[in-house]
């Protein structure tokens, strides 16, 4: 339970609403960027990715690389963090 | 592979099934992956078709070895722990393998000979099974001039006289215990 960020669970208390896509956990401010760019501007475009791609870690983890360009670490934290909201809310 | 771009989702889709991908829907957001998962596919599938005849050759060959593993890994604590060691590096060197085997066989007698009752009814099942074994397989005793014992850390004699040691030691304190209990048990 510790070995989650402040970020990750803030954004898994509650449903996401129109939260930016910097919530999300692994994505700071570099990434978000980056995703913006590719129009996923909001957490729940992102969200929508995730389900497309059957909520599969593998998948959603090189998508992301692809997209951002985000590393290992922060490919997981954003894994862990949509899959944990999936669970919760979806 | 630019052909790809020019596909339809549904073969995009029948393309990932082929080469075993998981996927879901091919839509515009997730098109650009799957098409890049493809071309890494059919670039591995290119290279991997003239290699199976080795890894198949390979598997075949650890198929049969373990199946004579198997009634020696229910052998005692210690000769396990020295057994898991080795096994990895039985993978990589076939050879060397079975003569280090040999040499366990060897060594096996000398167990039998100690105290414990149960050990050597659990080894007259294994030794028969190595019998057949390097009976069957004369062909892979050439490398018998490497020297086996570089596979083991701690020398397998040296197991066994621990072992031993700390099986008399046991059976020392016990029988010193024994003689205490029994003035006790009469008052």
């Amino acid at each position: 339970m510790s070995s989650t960020s402040q970020k990750h669970r803030d954004f898994v208390a509650e449903p996401m609403g129109e939260k930016p896509v910097m919530a999300l956990a692994g994505i700071g401010e570099v990434y978000g960027k980056r995703l913006e760019e590719k129009g996923f501007d909001k957490a729940y475009v992102v969200l929508g990715q995730f389900l497309v791609l059957k909520k599969d870690e593998e998948l959603f983890r090189d998508w992301l690389k692809d997209t951002c360009g985000a590393n290992v670490k922060q490919q997981g934290d954003c894994y862990g963090c949509l899959k944990e909201w999936c669970d919760a809310f979806l | 592979m630019s052909s790809l771009r020019s596909k339809s989702a549904q073969d995009i889709s029948d393309l990932l099934d082929e080469y075993g991908i998981k996927h879901g829907p091919v839509v515009d957001s997730t098109r650009s992956l799957y098409e890049k998962k493809l071309k890494e596919a059919m670039a591995k599938g290119k290279k991997g078709k003239p290699s199976p005849d080795k890894t198949y050759y390979r598997e075949e060959e650890e198929e049969v070895t373990y199946e004579y593993r198997t009634p020696v890994r229910s052998d005692g604590a210690g000769d396990s722990g020295s057994y898991m060691r080795s096994r990895p590096e039985w993978s990589e060197r076939e050879f060397e393998h079975e003569t280090s085997y040999s040499s366990y066989l060897r060594s096996k007698p000398e167990y039998r000979g100690k105290d414990f009752v149960d050990e050597p009814a659990m080894y007259d099942t294994p030794s028969t099974y190595r019998n057949s074994y390097l009976n069957s397989t004369p062909m892979k005793s050439q490398d018998a001039p490497k020297a086996p014992k570089s596979s083991r850390l701690i020398p397998l004699w040296v197991q066994f006289a621990f072992f031993l040691a700390v099986a008399v030691f046991l059976y020392l304190v016990f029988s010193s215990m024994e003689t205490n209990e029994s003035l006790k048990g009469i008052e």
